[in-house]
């Protein structure tokens, strides 16, 4: 009876939870300090499969011969560090890098990527002086909005950017009713014509920008204004809605003044045009019923460059870096790819979709996805599918495959690499 | 003869008793129990693999009136400053590395596991649910619950709640299509001061997730008002702030 009893006992011992008794949480261990330090520390090993013949090879390894395979690897350390002097937070974060492969070395010793002086001046009003990365716009993979910052890289959206030297105030202010927030903020990114900003614009200008925030309807808008200054004057929306708990819609539009843009013909004849262009998004991210998160948006470059003229560059670079051309010419198609075309989506309308799946088949802290983006006018495409794994406490695991495909002279078809795989992991202290 | 007829009346008369019951009201009080309407609370959540394996999260959470939720995640440090926002049913998050807001879902989980944003940025019961039947048993009232919209992560919720404390001991969460996605389990009523004595544990397992298991422990849970403006999009980059 006893044995059966005491049986009985153990098995259902078996079958209750494990005991709370066994957790213990103290708020006190986590209280404010008023110096924090933080970062992490990545590496990334690549393997590259290089189109050698390409006339961007030869602007990416300039005087290196021919190579098929390329290794690659990376260590980034990133530091960041905050003192909270209530109600004065200043804050800096710097990132230094090492990269080595069988042709280029390269490193960075420290760039500050953010770091300055926030004094909040209450609840709804802050005060902020420093480099800061501004991120406006609703897009997931561009931002066309994004008037005071560099763009996003759409390969990788979420990846770490430098900022801009600004000073800012912002002002935010809860209501009652339909429009439930009202934000306003305020902004200078001066450029001295020399070192300040120096990315941002070659004039010496204050370059004013402002950006008023409603949540209105349950839905998020902006309106976005950028002066005339070292960059044209911009002015731009965007929003954001959950239509339904699962489907959320966002679109910006961006109407610049008086922008230049260079073109430059087969024959290597350059040209610059001033025109008011207009860019524009539209995008939704949907949750399906088994869990899959798909991002799809469409953009449209107002200062994107057609098919016809990314195949006239492309037909310019063969001539330009062909083997024993003039090395002024070598020269000028360097200026040109960096006058434009050399910037990552210079084309005009693109097409992003990216299906994303957290904890696939119960990997719990696992996630995979499939990118794919394409240039419609040229219909060349990237594919990019990737895993990731948060699971160790502060390691971060990220493993992805680029795949670049288009006919000659498109923009996928002419990247320097055909394919490319890389693995990191990231390391958080 | 007498004693049957007695017997016989007792037992018409139980279910009016039980319909004396409002459920509402009940719930309401299960709400206030629980937490003050405005608050400050920590939070470790610990989410434990099959394997005994563990990865665990501390939040500061703060939440004002029927609808303003807020939380900042203090660690592991790979998630530290990240926060989460919560108006109704619209729901934020902001990853400082992305540095600014994307709206995310009820069902989704910032934290991996079983909890989800839903349950990590709770509402009050009475706020998202109607209540369809009470029922006594025993010490306990089982309280039937029913989505007030489609928003609501769960359909149906079946809360078994303690009659003397009138607190929660167990809820079961169903899907529109009936399935159970987890059950919540309240445990070890603990005095945090001020008037509030709730559990300071609740554990989670789930028919979708065999095996694992998440906790959720609370500390320094006390009453605190917020200016409105703490609970919009501009303040989530600097919710470090609240906490002194």
């Amino acid at each position: 009876m006893n044995t059966a009893f005491l049986l009985s006992a153990a098995l259902l011992g078996l079958a209750i939870p494990a005991s709370a008794d066994e957790f213990t949480f103290d708020a006190s261990e986590f209280e404010k300090k008023p110096f924090e330090f933080s970062g992490y520390l990545e590496q990334k090993e690549e393997g590259l499969k290089l189109r050698s013949s390409s006339p961007a090879y030869s602007l990416a390894y300039p005087g290196r011969s021919s190579q098929n395979h390329l290794l690659r690897s990376t260590t980034t350390l990133e530091m960041a560090g905050k003192l909270n002097l209530d109600p004065v937070v200043v804050d800096v974060r710097a990132q230094a890098f090492h990269a080595d492969d069988q042709l280029v070395s390269n490193s960075d010793r420290g760039t500050v990527m953010e770091g300055g002086v926030r004094w909040s001046a209450g609840p709804g009003l802050t005060v902020d002086v420093g480099k800061r990365v501004q991120r406006w716009g609703k897009g997931y993979a561009w931002s066309p909005v994004g008037f005071i910052e560099r763009p996003k890289d759409a390969s990788d959206p979420q990846s770490s950017r430098e900022g801009f030297v600004m000073a800012s105030a912002e002002w935010t202010k809860s209501l009652a009713g339909p429009v439930s927030a009202v934000g306003l903020g305020g902004f200078v990114v001066p450029t001295d014509g020399s070192r300040l900003n120096q990315d941002f614009g070659a004039e010496r200008d204050l370059n004013p920008a402002a950006r008023l925030y409603l949540l209105a309807w349950d839905t998020d808008i902006d309106f976005l204004w950028r002066g005339k200054g070292a960059r044209p004057e911009s002015f731009g929306i965007d929003f954001s809605r959950n239509v339904t708990s699962a489907l959320e819609v966002h679109g910006e539009w961006a109407r610049f003044r008086d922008a230049s843009r260079n073109t430059v013909s087969a024959k290597g004849v350059t040209q610059q045009t001033e025109f008011d262009a207009t860019s524009w998004l539209v995008g939704l991210r949907y949750l399906t019923q088994s869990e899959v998160t798909w991002i799809v948006e469409y953009y449209r470059n107002g200062l994107g460059y057609d098919a016809g003229e990314l195949d006239d560059y492309y037909t310019f670079l063969d001539t330009a870096l062909a083997d024993g051309a003039a090395s002024m010419l070598e020269e000028k198609a360097r200026r040109v790819a960096q006058s434009g075309y050399g910037r990552p989506n210079s084309g005009q309308d693109y097409l992003y979709a990216k299906a994303s799946v957290s904890e696939p088949f119960g990997w719990v802290y696992g996630a995979a996805s499939l990118t794919a983006m394409t240039n419609l006018k040229d219909r060349s495409w990237q594919l990019t599918p990737e895993v990731s794994y948060t699971g160790f406490n502060n390691v971060e695991i990220r493993a992805r495959a680029f795949f670049q495909h288009g006919a000659s002279h498109t923009e996928f078809g002419e990247k320097t690499a055909s394919r490319r795989v890389e693995v990191y992991a990231r390391f958080f202290f | 003869m007498k004693t049957n007829k007695l017997l016989a009346f007792a037992a018409l008369c139980f279910p009016l008793v039980a319909a004396a019951v409002d459920g509402v009201d009940l719930l309401k009080k299960v709400d206030r129990n629980l937490e003050p309407e405005s608050y400050e609370s920590y939070r470790k959540l610990i989410n434990i693999e099959p394997d005994g394996a563990k990865k665990e999260f501390v939040i500061y959470s703060v939440k004002k009136g029927k609808d303003q939720v807020a939380t900042l995640f203090l660690s592991p440090t790979s998630d530290k400053g990240r926060t989460t926002l919560r108006q109704g049913d619209n729901m934020w998050l902001y990853i400082p590395s992305v540095g600014k807001p994307m709206r995310i879902t009820s069902l989704q989980s910032v934290t991996g596991g079983v909890f989800n944003n839903a349950d990590i940025m709770r509402l009050d019961y009475a706020v998202e649910y109607d209540v369809k039947a009470v029922e006594e048993t025993g010490d306990t009232y089982q309280l039937d619950l029913k989505a007030k919209t489609g928003e609501v992560a769960y359909d149906r919720l079946k809360m078994t709640v303690d009659k003397k404390l009138v607190l929660p001991t167990q809820i079961e969460a169903y899907a529109s299509s009936g399935m159970l996605m987890k059950t919540l389990y309240f445990k070890d009523i603990k005095d945090f001061g001020g008037g509030i004595k709730r559990p300071a544990t609740v554990e989670t397992d789930s028919p979708l997730y065999k095996g694992y298991k998440s906790v959720m422990l609370y500390s320094g849970l006390k009453k605190k008002d917020f200016p409105d403006e703490v609970f919009t999009q501009g303040f989530m980059a600097r919710m470090e702030e609240l906490r002194k």
